[in-house]
This record gives structure tokens, C-alpha cells and sequence, in this order.
């Protein structure tokens, strides 16, 4: 398509982009910096701030990794092994990103509470996973589960056995396989997974407001700090300053995957 | 190192795919496994490398039963039909791969992975990527990866198919000297009956999960078992009620000492001419004759001939 008729199609997409994303977060950064990068820089440092990226930070040190090894294997399961179950297994993987993070939360609380399943016999033992930085990095893993397995199920099923078959009848056994195989053949998979599993993990409010109680400089994320700056205390500099980290450290990861990406692209011409 | 399998039989669900086969592989023999697709023979070879378990049988190679033995273990070199390169290493870390695992020494593992590119004649491509490389050459690459582990067996799931006929014919000739050169027992897999006759010295050939026959090419050829290896080996017309090469018939007069009946086809390839000569009360038939044979009878469509069996 040339001339004005590409901008029947280019125009709406970009004018639907602006109004969804473009404006309200270009907004957000400029009202964010609109008292000057002092003010700015004086929210970021307070210690409620300091004190939820940390946390953030932390959860995410935990959630990340654990989902990440659940995920390559799940998907090395369902990719390369029959067993009974398999489609209840592999559907059970998604049920966390396909309710509501509230029903997460809520569900978590039921099973942990004093009065939940688990919750009375973890009490005598001493430990407590609600109201607790544990509890948040359950609630946090739960509502992140899929994304690598889902990144990484179509790959490995794409990719095959053969090569698999092929390293086994040279004499390898299975851990090399996996990280001289299989594990090459699937890592943009993999950090394609890692990388929404970062972003969702930073980003998860719902079901972590509902297990956290929301405890100032203890069991508040990021995204709870913003709200609740927003909401109970009518700090809107502070929430917004707060939004900004957040929004970045989401934007660098996923420009750096892209570059990553563009990298191995100029190494390997046609790798597919 | 010879071969044999005994009742093997690989069902998927309730179909057997592989029928209670049994076969004898001579050692340092080129033997092709040959049948139609779907004739169950690459689950045959996969049954022999290990890569499938069968539900009965045994596998023995050299006297020794394999049929339980990881494919790790058995020391054979086996070729997929595409390959199956390792995409992200080069040509010489794809070669030295079983020479890793099995820990040689670097200097022992860098001299035969240079003696092995050049028996493949891949020298020059050393550092490229498979990717990089046209499917003749992925293909020779495999064969160096499979051969530097100086397997007891060397297995070849359709090593041709996926070529272009040129590179195809070379090939071919370049494994059956290759084969002269390290000989090692090899199997390949083919559904290419010209293939398996130019370059194997044994047949299996296979039809619904069973061996129809097996043996040497040329004994096949001449003394099919039944109707459907005497098809699918080669050219087959129908005389006399029986199965019959087209080049063991002749053309003659019209006279008697043969059926008479009316040429309906000529069909001219270079230097071989097919006549086709339908009969009033059988089934038609043809004949393949040499250019030099058709002229000397100068016929046309429409002439009167008879047909014999040539003596």
C-alpha cells in the first residue's frame, strides 16, 4: 500500500495506541517530573519507597527463578513424555492468569489462614504466611505461573526430537542433552518467558493486596505503595513517582529482551 | 558386525506397524530396507538404533542382545532423514559432539574431527553454521557427526529424500564408496527402489509392517516372491495372465508362437521405446525395446503384431 490509503490502516491503529498507552503514560511521567527532578528524586529515596522496591525487588528474586525451573520442566513434560493427567496438567497451569487475581488472593488467604486447611497446623509450627513477605511471593509465583510455559511449549514442540534422539545415540546422557540440546534450542523461549514473568511478577497488585494486609515498610510492594499513596495518604507526587519506577523498570527489560533478540539475529542469519 | 532381528513387532494402539519380523544383516553389508511409505520401515531402523522399544523381539548386534540397551549405549551411528543438525553449534563442535561426551582428549578430538571433515569433504566449512550449509552438505555433515563415534552400525533414515536429483545421484555414488572405504554395516531406509538397487548389496523389502523377501538385488529382481515385490521392484506388464518384465518380452511378425493382437501406444524415451499392444480377448500388455529393435520392426499405431516371451 502507498499514499494516504496506508493511513487508513496506519492511523487508527496509532490513534487507538495513543489513547490507550501513549497519553496516559506519557502523562504520568510528565506529571511525575512536573515539580522538578528534586521533588521527584526526594519521593523515590523516601524510606516507604525505598523499603517496596526492596521488597518488590525480592519477590521478584524468588518468583522469577522458581517459575522459570517449573516451567521448562512442565513444558519438557508435556512436550516430550505421555502420562495420564496430561491435559488436566497442562490446563491446571493456566487457571491462575485465567481468574482474577482477587479470586488468587482470596483463595491463598482461605487455605492459610488460621482457619484454613494448612493454616492452623503451619501456626503451631510457628510459621505465618499471611501478612508476610512469604505469602506475597506465593500470591506472586501463583499469578506468574504460566508465561514460561507457555513461551516455551510451542518451541520445544516446533524444535523436536531429533536432535534430542540424535545427541542420545552419540552417547550423551540426559543433563547434557538438556543444557547443550535442548536448552540452546529453546532460550529465546525462555527469556521471552522470563521476561513477561518479570513484568507480571513487578506488576501483580491484586492478589498480593489481599495476602499482605498492606503493612507499611513491611509487606508493601511496589504496586501497593503507588495505591497506597494514592489512596490513604493523597500523596499523588509520591504515587506517581513510584508508577514511574515501576513503568521503567518494565520498559528496560523489555528493551533489553529486543535487543538481545536483534543481537543474536545478526549472529546467526536464519537460524529457524 | 552383523544383525539379527527376531519377531520384532512395534504396535501403535491395536495397528502393528512393525509384524513380527525377523532378518539376518551380514556384516560390513550396505543393505537397504525398501517399501512403500508407510511400510513400517523407519520404525524399523529406529527399532534397531534404540530410538523405539518393541513390544516383542529381539534386537542382537554381533551376538550381543541390544533390545534393552539405551540407545546411548550401542554404539551405532544413526542419520535422521532431515538431519537433525545441532543448530546452534558449528560444523566441527556438530562433528566433535560424541567425541566430547566420550572425553577424549582435545588434541586427539581436534585431529579426528579435521580427518573426518575432509573424508565428508567439508574442510572448508569448518566454522559455518548449519544453517548455513545446502542439504548435500548437512546431509555429509550428519554422516561425519555419526561415523566419529566409530559406530558398530551405521543407520540411514531416507538419506536421499530430501535432496534435489542431482546432489541425490551424487551422493549416492559418494556413500557406496565410502562404504568400500570404512566399511561398516550400514542400513539405510529408502522407498526409491532405483536407490536401493544402485547402492545396496542386500534388500529387505517391506510391505504393511512384514519382509516380503530378502536377499541380493539382482536374485530379487529376477525371482520375485510375489506379485508385489516383482512390482515394486521394477517395470511389470501382464502376459499370459502372469506378472512379466516388459524387457523379457518381444514384438514378432504378425505369425504364430505368440498372441496376436494391435499396437495402441508408442511412447519414445531417448533410446528405449514402450509399445503397448492391446489383445481382442486379454489384457493389454507392453514391451520395452531398444530404438535400433522398434525401427527394424516398423510398425505404427494400428499394426498388427504378436508378442512372445524373449529367450
Amino acid at each position: 500500500m502507498t499514499g494516504p490509503r496506508r493511513w487508513l490502516v496506519r492511523g487508527p491503529v496509532l490513534v487507538y495506541l495513543a489513547l490507550l498507552v501513549g497519553l496516559p503514560v506519557g502523562y504520568l511521567f510528565a506529571k511525575a517530573f512536573g515539580s522538578g527532578f528534586q521533588a521527584f528524586w526526594a519521593e523515590v529515596t523516601k524510606p516507604g519507597a525505598i523499603a517496596a522496591l526492596k521488597l518488590s525487588a525480592e519477590v521478584a528474586a524468588i518468583a522469577v527463578p522458581v517459575n522459570t525451573i517449573v516451567g521448562v520442566g512442565a513444558a519438557l513434560l508435556l512436550a516430550r513424555r505421555d502420562f495420564p493427567g496430561k491435559r488436566f496438567l497442562d490446563l491446571s497451569f493456566d487457571v491462575p492468569v485465567a481468574v482474577s487475581p482477587i479470586i488468587i488472593g482470596v483463595s491463598l488467604v482461605l487455605a492459610y489462614s488460621r482457619i484454613g486447611w494448612f493454616g492452623s497446623w503451619l501456626a503451631e509450627q510457628g510459621i505465618s504466611i499471611l501478612f508476610s513477605p512469604t505469602g506475597i511471593v506465593l500470591a506472586t509465583m501463583a499469578v506468574s505461573l504460566p508465561y514460561v510455559l507457555r513461551s516455551v511449549l510451542p518451541v520445544l514442540v516446533e524444535v523436536g526430537r531429533e536432535q534430542e534422539q540424535a545427541a542420545r545415540t552419540l552417547g550423551a546422557g540426559s543433563l547434557r542433552i538438556f543444557w547443550q540440546v535442548t536448552l540452546p534450542s529453546i532460550r529465546w523461549g525462555v527469556l521471552y518467558g522470563v521476561t513477561l514473568t518479570i513484568a507480571r511478577t513487578l506488576g501483580e497488585f491484586g492478589a498480593v493486596l489481599i495476602v499482605s494486609g498492606n503493612i507499611s515498610g513491611y509487606t508493601q510492594t511496589l504496586p501497593i505503595y503507588i495505591f497506597d499513596s494514592w489512596d490513604q495518604n493523597f500523596d499523588f507526587l509520591g504515587s506517581f513517582a513510584g508508577a514511574v519506577v515501576l513503568a521503567s523498570i518494565s520498559i528496560l527489560v523489555l528493551v533489553a529482551l529486543s535487543l538481545l533478540r536483534s543481537k543474536e539475529k545478526r549472529l546467526h542469519v536464519d537460524l529457524a | 558386525m552383523s544383525i539379527s532381528l527376531e519377531h520384532l513387532t512395534k504396535r501403535y494402539g491395536e495397528h502393528p506397524v512393525v509384524d513380527d519380523v525377523s532378518a539376518e544383516i551380514p556384516s560390513g553389508s550396505l543393505t537397504a530396507i525398501l517399501g512403500p511409505s508407510g511400510s513400517g520401515k523407519s520404525t524399523l531402523l529406529k527399532l534397531i538404533g534404540g530410538l523405539e522399544v518393541p513390544d516383542l523381539g529381539r534386537v542382537i548386534i554381533e551376538g550381543d542382545d541390544v533390545t534393552d540397551v539405551d540407545p546411548r549405549f550401542r554404539d551405532i551411528g544413526f542419520c535422521f532423514q532431515h538431519y537433525a543438525p545441532f543448530r546452534h553449534m558449528t560444523v566441527a563442535k556438530n562433528v566433535a559432539f560424541g567425541l566430547k561426551v566420550r572425553k577424549r582428549p582435545k588434541a586427539e578430538i581436534r585431529a579426528r574431527v579435521e580427518e573426518l571433515l575432509v573424508l565428508v569433504r567439508l574442510q572448508d566449512k569448518a566454522g559455518r553454521y548449519p544453517a548455513q550449509l545446502s542439504g548435500g552438505e548437512r546431509q555429509r555433515m550428519a554422516l561425519a557427526r555419526a561415523l566419529a563415534i566409530e559406530p558398530r552400525v551405521l543407520l540411514l533414515d531416507e538419506p536421499f529424500g530430501a535432496l534435489d536429483a542431482q546432489v541425490r545421484s551424487e551422493l549416492r555414488t559418494w556413500v557406496k564408496e565410502l562404504h568400500e572405504e570404512i566399511h561398516v554395516t550400514t542400513i539405510l531406509v529408502t522407498h526409491d527402489q532405483d536407490e536401493a538397487m544402485e547402492v545396496a548389496d542386500q534388500l529387505l523389502i517391506m510391505h504393511e509392517g512384514r519382509i516380503e523377501q530378502a536377499g541380493e538385488p539382482t536374485d530379487l529382481y529376477d525371482q520375485p516372491v510375489n506379485s508385489f515385490v516383482h512390482g515394486f521392484l521394477g517395470p511389470t506388464t501382464e502376459f499370459g495372465g502372469v506378472a512379466v518384465r516388459p524387457h523379457d518380452l518381444e514384438l514378432f511378425g504378425p505369425g504364430p508362437g505368440g498372441e496376436t493382437g494391435v499396437v495402441t501406444g508408442i511412447t519414445a524415451l531417448g533410446f528405449e521405446v514402450q509399445v503397448t499392444v492391446g489383445f481382442a480377448d486379454a489384457q493389454s500388455t507392453w514391451v520395452q525395446m531398444s530404438r535400433n529393435e522398434f525401427n527394424s520392426l516398423g510398425i505404427a499405431i494400428g499394426s498388427e503384431i504378436s508378442v512372445r516371451p524373449r529367450v
